[in-house]
Parts: C-alpha cells; sequence; structure tokens
C-alpha cells in the first residue's frame, strides 16, 4: 500500500511536470511594479532599471515562472522623480495593479516619502538606486524596505578609506552640493574620516547650475587639501574639472557616483582622465556567468555593442539581482502576500549566485542593504573609458 | 589668490553684462522687457546646438541660423506676449513673458532633452596659464564681445536716426505715433534685437556652461540684478554693474564662503534699489507735474 501511493505521487508530479507550462498560462500572473523617473532629466536611470528586472523577469519566466508556473509581469510607473507622485503611484500599484513587491528609482526624496505607504500597505519595496542612507534604516518595524544599491553611510566609508588606505591621502577637502543629498554626505564622511582622527581640512558648498567653481577649489587649495571628495551630478561635477583645470590644480579626486549619470565623459573630454568613482557594478573587465548573459540580452534587446554602451550600468545591474532575490523570497514564502515575502526576504535560506556578487542570506531584521561597501567597486576614467580599479 | 579671484569675477561679471544688456534695449524702447531673457539665452544655446553639432553644419551658418531664428523668436515673444499690454499700459506683459520662457524651457527639454550637453570650442581646450593665474580663452571673448555689443547698442541709440526713432517710443509711445513712427513694429525691432542679442550670448557662454534647457535660468536672473543696478537705460552702465557684480560674487565666495554670495549679491540689489531707484548710471526719470 505505502509503495503503491509513492508509485502514485512520482506518477502525479510527473504529469503535473509535464503539464506545467500549459497551466502556467491559465493561471494568474505574478505582478512586480516599477515606481521610477522613466521621463525627463533622469528617464536613463529609469530605463536602466526597467531593462535589468526585464531580463531577470524573461529568464525566470522562460524556466516556468513562480509558484509553480505563474509568470512574472512587470507593472511600470513614472513618478517623475516627485515624492507626491510616487506616494500616489505607490498606493496605484498595491491597491488597483496588486502588485506583489515594487521597485524603487534614483530619487532619494520619493524612496523616502513612500517608506510609510509600503509600512502601511505591508508591501515590499526593494530600492534599486537612491542611496539615501534613511530609506533603509528608517525606523519601521517590521521594516518592508530592502535595497540592492550603494547606501550614502557605506560610500562615504568607503571613500574615505579608499583616500587613507589606498591613497595614503590625509587632509581631505570636501566638495560638495548644497542639497539634502550633500548635506547627507558631509555627515557620513565627516563620521567616517573622523573615526581615524581625520578632520576635512575644507568643506565647500556649490548650488546647481553654478558655472564657476574657481574660489571653491582655491579655499581647498589654500586649505592645504591633498585630495577632494566630490559628491555632484555629472553637469556640476564637469564644472568642477574645468575649473581645476584651469587653476592648474593637479590633485587627485574621488567622487560619489553622481557624476556617472548624465554625460560626464561628452562634458569633459580629456579632463575625466583620472577621475575615480565608485560603483555598485561594472560591465567594463571579465564577467562572470550572469555578467556575460546579461550584456547578452542588452546586445539583442537594445542594441549594445560594448560596455561603454550600457546607460547607467549601476541600475541594470542592482535591479537584475534584487528581482532575483524578490523570485527567490515569493517562492520560499510560497505565497504572494506581502508579509510572508517580506519574512521571506529577510531570512532567504537558498544562496543566489548573483551578477554583482554570491548572495547569502543577504537581509536580515537589521541589515536591509544587500550591498555594503565590501562589495563596491572602484573605477577610473582612462581614455573615455571606465576602468575598474583594484583596491589595495 | 585674490588675482585668480579677479579675473573669475570679471569673466563671470562680462557673462551678466551681455545677457543683462538685452533688458536693456527693450527698455529704452518700450519701458518692458522679456522677463525671460535668460531662457533666450537659452534657445540661442540649443539652436546652434542643434545646427552645429547634431546636425553638423560648419559653425558660421550654425550660428547664422542661430541668430535668425532668435531675431524670429524675439518678435513672437513681443507679438503674443508684450504687444496685447503694451497698448493698454497693462503691466501684465511681465507675467506673459515668464510664460513664454516656461514654454520655450519646456520645449526644450522635449526636444533637445534635459542631459547637459558639451558645446565644443577650440577656445576651451586649453586653459591660459599666467603665473598661477588661469582662464580660458574662451572666457576672454565674452568681455570683448559684450563690450563690443555695448558700444553699438550705444551708437545704434545715440548716433543713428533709427535709434533714436526707438527711444521716442519709450518716451511717449502716443507722441511718436503721431510723428509718423510706427510704434508696433519699433517695439518689435526692439525684441527682435534684445533676443538676437541673447542669441549671441548663448553662443558664446555655450562651451563655458554646456548647453541644456535650465541653463539660463540663473545667469538671466543675475542679469536681470544687473541691469537693475548698472540702469536700465544705460548700456555702459550695465556692463560696469555686471563686472561689479561677478567680483563681488567672486570674492565673497573666496574670502567669505558660497553661501553668502547670493546673500550678499542680492542685498546689493536691494541697497541700490533703495539708494538710487534709477541705477548707478540710469537716467533720473524726470518728473511730470
Amino acid at each position: 500500500m505505502r509503495r503503491f501511493s509513492v508509485v502514485i505521487a512520482s506518477l502525479l508530479s510527473v504529469v503535473l511536470a509535464a503539464t506545467g507550462p500549459a497551466l502556467a498560462q491559465s493561471k494568474e500572473p505574478v505582478k512586480i511594479g516599477l515606481s521610477a523617473a522613466v521621463s525627463g532629466g533622469s528617464a536613463a536611470s529609469g530605463e536602466a532599471i526597467k531593462r535589468g528586472l526585464q531580463i531577470a523577469i524573461d529568464e525566470i519566466n522562460a524556466k516556468g515562472g513562480v509558484l509553480g508556473g505563474r509568470k512574472l509581469e512587470l507593472v511600470v510607473r513614472d513618478d517623475e522623480g516627485n515624492p507626491q507622485k510616487g506616494v500616489t503611484i505607490a498606493r496605484e500599484l498595491v491597491e488597483r495593479e496588486k502588485v506583489v513587491a515594487v521597485f524603487g528609482g534614483l530619487h532619494t526624496t520619493v524612496a523616502l516619502a513612500q517608506v510609510p505607504v509600503w509600512h502601511e500597505l505591508r508591501t515590499p519595496y526593494m530600492g534599486a538606486w537612491a542611496a539615501g542612507t534613511n530609506i533603509t534604516r528608517n525606523g519601521q518595524a517590521p521594516n518592508y524596505v530592502f535595497r540592492v544599491s550603494a547606501n550614502d553611510d557605506y560610500v562615504d566609508r568607503f571613500l574615505s578609506r579608499y583616500a587613507m588606505e589606498t591613497m595614503k591621502k590625509s587632509k581631505p577637502g570636501l566638495l560638495l552640493e548644497n542639497t539634502p543629498w550633500g548635506q547627507s554626505n558631509e555627515t557620513g564622511l565627516t563620521k567616517w574620516f573622523g573615526e581615524k582622527g581625520i578632520k576635512a581640512v575644507g568643506v565647500e558648498r556649490f548650488n546647481w547650475g553654478d558655472p564657476d567653481m574657481s574660489p571653491q577649489l582655491l579655499r581647498l587649495r589654500n586649505a592645504g587639501a591633498d585630495h577632494i571628495v566630490l559628491v555632484a551630478n555629472a553637469p556640476e561635477g564637469a564644472q568642477v574639472l574645468r575649473s581645476k583645470a584651469k587653476l592648474g590644480w593637479d590633485t587627485a579626486m574621488i567622487s560619489h557616483w553622481g557624476i556617472s549619470g548624465g554625460r560626464f565623459a561628452e562634458l569633459t573630454g580629456d579632463l575625466s582622465e583620472g577621475v575615480t568613482f565608485l560603483q555598485t557594478y561594472t560591465f567594463f573587465g571579465k564577467q562572470n556567468e550572469r555578467g556575460q548573459y546579461v550584456l547578452k540580452m542588452l546586445r539583442e534587446k537594445h542594441g549594445i555593442k560594448e560596455p561603454g554602451d550600457v546607460i547607467a550600468p549601476v541600475g541594470t545591474a542592482n535591479a537584475y539581482d534584487g528581482l532575483h532575490l524578490v523570485a527567490l523570497a515569493i517562492e520560499q514564502a510560497g505565497a504572494t502576500d506581502g508579509p510572508k515575502v517580506r519574512d521571506a526576504l529577510e531570512g532567504l535560506k537558498s544562496e543566489y549566485k548573483g551578477l554583482i556578487k554570491s548572495y547569502k542570506r543577504p537581509f536580515t531584521a537589521e541589515q536591509h542593504d544587500a550591498l555594503t561597501d565590501e562589495d563596491y567597486v572602484m573605477v577610473v576614467w582612462k581614455g573615455g573609458k571606465i576602468v575598474p580599479v583594484t583596491m589595495k | 589668490m585674490y588675482v585668480q579671484l579677479l579675473v573669475t569675477g570679471l569673466a563671470l561679471g562680462s557673462m551678466y553684462g551681455l545677457v543683462a544688456l538685452g533688458y536693456h534695449i527693450t527698455w529704452a524702447t518700450s519701458r518692458t522687457m522679456n522677463f525671460s531673457q535668460g531662457h533666450a539665452v537659452m534657445a540661442g544655446a540649443v539652436v546652434a546646438y542643434a545646427g552645429f553639432v547634431a546636425l553638423g553644419w560648419p559653425f558660421p551658418l550654425a550660428l547664422l541660423i542661430a541668430l535668425v531664428a532668435l531675431a524670429g523668436y524675439g518678435a513672437l515673444v513681443e507679438r503674443v506676449a508684450v504687444r496685447p499690454f503694451f497698448l493698454r499700459a497693462s503691466p501684465a506683459w511681465l507675467l506673459a513673458t515668464i510664460a513664454v520662457g516656461i514654454i520655450a524651457e519646456n520645449v526644450a527639454q522635449l526636444t533637445f532633452g534635459k542631459d547637459a550637453r558639451a558645446f565644443p570650442s577650440p577656445l576651451m581646450q586649453k586653459p591660459i596659464m599666467v603665473g598661477s593665474v588661469g582662464f580660458y580663452p574662451q572666457e576672454l571673448l565674452v568681455p570683448v564681445v559684450g563690450l563690443a555689443l555695448m558700444g553699438l547698442v550705444q551708437l545704434f541709440y545715440h548716433r543713428t536716426s533709427y535709434g533714436k526713432q526707438l527711444k521716442a517710443v519709450a518716451w511717449n509711445p502716443e507722441a511718436a505715433g503721431l510723428m509718423g513712427i510706427n510704434v508696433p513694429r519699433a517695439v518689435m525691432a526692439a525684441y527682435a534685437l534684445s533676443a538676437l542679442l541673447a542669441g549671441i550670448a548663448g553662443v558664446l557662454l555655450a562651451p563655458l556652461l554646456n548647453v541644456a534647457p535650465q541653463m539660463g535660468t540663473i545667469i538671466g536672473l543675475k542679469a536681470f540684478a544687473v541691469a537693475i543696478i548698472g540702469g536700465l537705460t544705460s548700456a555702459p552702465g550695465i556692463i560696469l554693474a555686471g563686472l561689479g557684480y561677478g567680483l563681488v560674487e567672486s570674492f565673497v565666495a573666496g574670502y567669505v564662503s558660497t553661501r553668502a554670495r547670493e546673500i550678499v549679491g542680492f542685498g546689493l540689489v536691494i541697497a541700490v534699489l533703495i539708494a538710487r531707484p534709477w541705477g548707478l548710471l540710469g537716467e533720473k526719470p524726470s518728473r511730470r507735474v
């Protein structure tokens, strides 16, 4: 009798496996939301995230989807980088579209505005770009906000360590944009340099659209800075380099990743040579299996010829890994309800060999950032191309 | 350090002066102005970029097209945003010209995109170093062109018959009309000229500031402050005020703090407005009794 039931069970499973794809078509899809700026100045970031998500979704669907044959489906909404719009979209995605989880875009302001909404609607959120420290460290319990991207606090530790240990510099001059983002990095950099007893010799700020940064640079030079730590987006970063060349000040410069959006190389030409900045991932250099696969998909679907053509690469890489982690969590939860998926994310059992790294228990109750400064890479502009720098 | 700040300030100041001349031209004719002069600067840069970089035309052709387009833009601004209100002596042109500027910026965002783009110039390749002081040749070109244009504008208004006609319109539009001056056409000509000047400024500043839909907003605002300080009726006053404003910005940023820059700059505007409401070199309006 016992043997008989085993035979029946195995027969059944064979039948199920064979009819799986057919059943999948009749099953309701599992929807994943994206709230990001896909128009306007940061459109490239939203597009990059979308690409990463879609490549991962197609990959999972080709293997039969999740929860025994349900396909994943992406629902994209444009938040235009506007926090109010972000809140409206968050509700719409959950209440109308019934998404299981939502991915987020470049803007820290939007992500912060949405935090209470995820908590209220009990829907997991996966940040794929915005680096604001408080997005994941938000004081909510249980915390529905996760991230596969940089975190300003880790970025500042990473940059300060690079300056002190790799470059052997001890007199940082901080050059920051006059915004909350610049402010949060001033806090972080002061903290992490301070930990090693180093104080910035100068902290200078600039406004968006400032045409000339010479006065700020002169002040840093006169204060005796032996390197510059830059927190800027591409247009202002370009003006900094121009003013720096004008002053003939040949000092090392390391930068947060803001300058990698936009058209920094085009704006600066030869001046970008040697500027070192941080990424969570680079498609340059030797690629692991997933890297080769993602590049192949980008080539086939988006006409990317070489790694240098990949727009906003960190968006694609972060989103790709984030989506796989969410899919694993749904599978582990065996359900699509928010609280169950959230719990599964916090206690992921299976290891995911991803694009950026191999994720082993990426999230815990205390740690909602899958990536830390150990996973970041330093890259440098060389001959108009981004080349990885090896630490130490 | 102060020599570099001096050079930086003069370079910045000549940008402000150059853009501010545009306010003077229309004010001298109609006692109105295009509040979105900065957006006209942007439009000049964007059109020149489209011709020179995107379509690969030779630079002189791209420049010519940009200037013609801008003269047309100026005429259009006058027609839709100034004329309906000017004749009724209504100050609504103020808001209407701001509206046109915002529309221009959004059109640029839709067609050009929001990213800043580089405008290549051989004068930006390498800075010139004199001792420890550096500047780009392009920065030298701005005051040269600014002074030349100021001279031309002065000649036009004081030495040519048509220039004098335009000025007469400002004094008394009705009387000027009775004397056979085509008032609407005169005002339109002034707006076309002013926008043309903005076009030149746009092409000149594009390599320094990069081309972007929002590139003219802050420059336009500061140029307005400069025009008020120098005196809307005086071209030399505006150029001088521009240089002075640039120097104040540069030295405040260099010796005090970047954060104090705007506070001091615009504080100065208020001080001048209180002490000399007609500007440093402007004509004191004669009072009708």
